[in-house]
């Protein structure tokens, strides 16, 4: 009989990384969500117009929630998911990350081919969503090879 | 007991929750397509994509013929030119260069004229005046009802795509713009402009005027006239 295998320890490597990942990308968005509502400018190096345009674009807002928003619920759920026990959080965490980045994927072709202006914000973002990703599936992983 | 380990294998679960992902974010991204407050806001920042843009001049410099706009932002009916007729009149002369067209922005029905007028030569300092003045028209309220508020010309300067907002509020704050408003005040006397809109056709063929404007038709007769070819 195969040993079956749990995941005991609540943070595992992956996971502790997947949880300050999730901080640095609730900053970001809370950042970000606060100079929408703010209308302000976010900081930005060089001219600072690539946020402004990407953040004044058509896109910047889905049903009218703005997607820095929609950032903060992603990595506040990736926070939640990581101090929930065993499988549920695991999966939780790969659920919200491939979303994240499956939307951060399509945000970055926007503003690369239809804006034509690059967010940093927007991209480090992009860029910790993938990170995410691949943590969470590296935290799944134990849970494939219990079978 | 077999059924129930196949449902409950996480090789199952990891596919659903992946078929899920995608069904989640196809979603968002159908949903990021449709947004944006409406087809008027889209259509403002890819509308104007391509043509030139120079405070209240729009179009290429040394396009043969020039239409002066006569235009109060309160009026309805320059309200229904601009959200009737103005695009085709880009469409069919300005955007392939026949046509330039100059705003002469007036501010003559009362107090929120001034104020809106003001907000869109501030957004033609970063040379996008005319994005923001069709926003101006497609949200157009009742004259002198008050809708003209500090909210309600920050809402637009948001939704004109790749206006620096911070920067829009301090020139409207930096600005009062009385010297242009006055000059366009001049040039409507001159060429004895007393309603609005008023449309005045330059070009190699002459000059043409119209101040009763009612049909599209009225307009390509008067660019072919002046156009002189």
């Amino acid at each position: 009989m195969a040993p079956k295998v749990r995941v005991r320890r609540r943070y595992t490597a992956p996971r502790t990384v997947l949880l300050v990942l999730a901080v640095l990308g609730t900053l970001i968005s809370a950042y970000l969500t606060w100079t929408h509502f703010a209308g302000l400018t976010p900081v930005c190096t060089g001219s600072g117009e690539g946020c402004q345009t990407v953040q004044s674009s058509r896109y910047a807002s889905v049903l009218g929630i703005p997607v820095a928003l929609l950032g903060l619920i992603a990595y506040g759920g990736l926070i939640f998911s990581t101090a929930l026990w065993r499988e549920t959080g695991i999966y939780l965490g790969l659920l919200i990350s491939l979303v994240g980045t499956l939307f951060s994927a399509y945000l970055t072709y926007l503003e690369i081919f239809v804006i034509g202006a690059l967010c940093q914000w927007c991209l480090a973002s992009a860029a910790i969503m993938l990170a995410a990703l691949v943590c969470a599936t590296l935290a799944a992983m134990p849970l494939l090879r219990g079978r | 007991m077999e059924k129930n380990s196949t449902l409950r294998s996480p090789r199952t679960l990891l596919a659903l929750l992946v078929a899920v992902a995608i069904v989640v974010a196809a979603l968002l991204v159908v949903l990021s397509q449709l947004g944006g407050g409406g087809g008027s806001v889209d259509d403002a920042g890819e509308f104007y994509s391509g043509i030139p843009q120079d405070g209240t001049t729009l179009g290429e410099k040394d396009a043969p013929v020039t239409v002066y706009l006569y235009e109060d932002f309160q009026c309805p009916f320059c309200g229904k030119f601009s959200r009737e007729m103005f695009p085709d009149l880009v469409d069919d002369y300005v955007r392939d260069g026949d046509v330039k067209l100059v705003s002469e922005t007036m501010a003559f029905l009362g107090p929120d004229s001034v104020t809106a007028a003001r907000a869109a030569l501030a957004a033609g300092e970063q040379n996008h005046f005319w994005p923001y003045s069709t926003l101006l028209f497609e949200n157009q309220g009742d004259e002198n009802s008050g809708y003209v508020t500090d909210d309600f010309l920050r809402g637009l300067a948001e939704d004109t795509p790749g206006l620096d907002v911070q920067k829009w509020e301090d020139q409207r704050a930096g600005n009062s713009f009385t010297k242009e408003l006055k000059a366009v005040q001049g040039k409507a006397q001159a060429a004895g402009v007393n309603s609005t809109p008023t449309l005045i056709f330059k070009g190699p063929g002459g000059q043409a005027k119209i101040d009763r404007l009612t049909d599209y038709d009225q307009i390509s007769s008067a660019i072919d006239k002046v156009d002189g070819s």
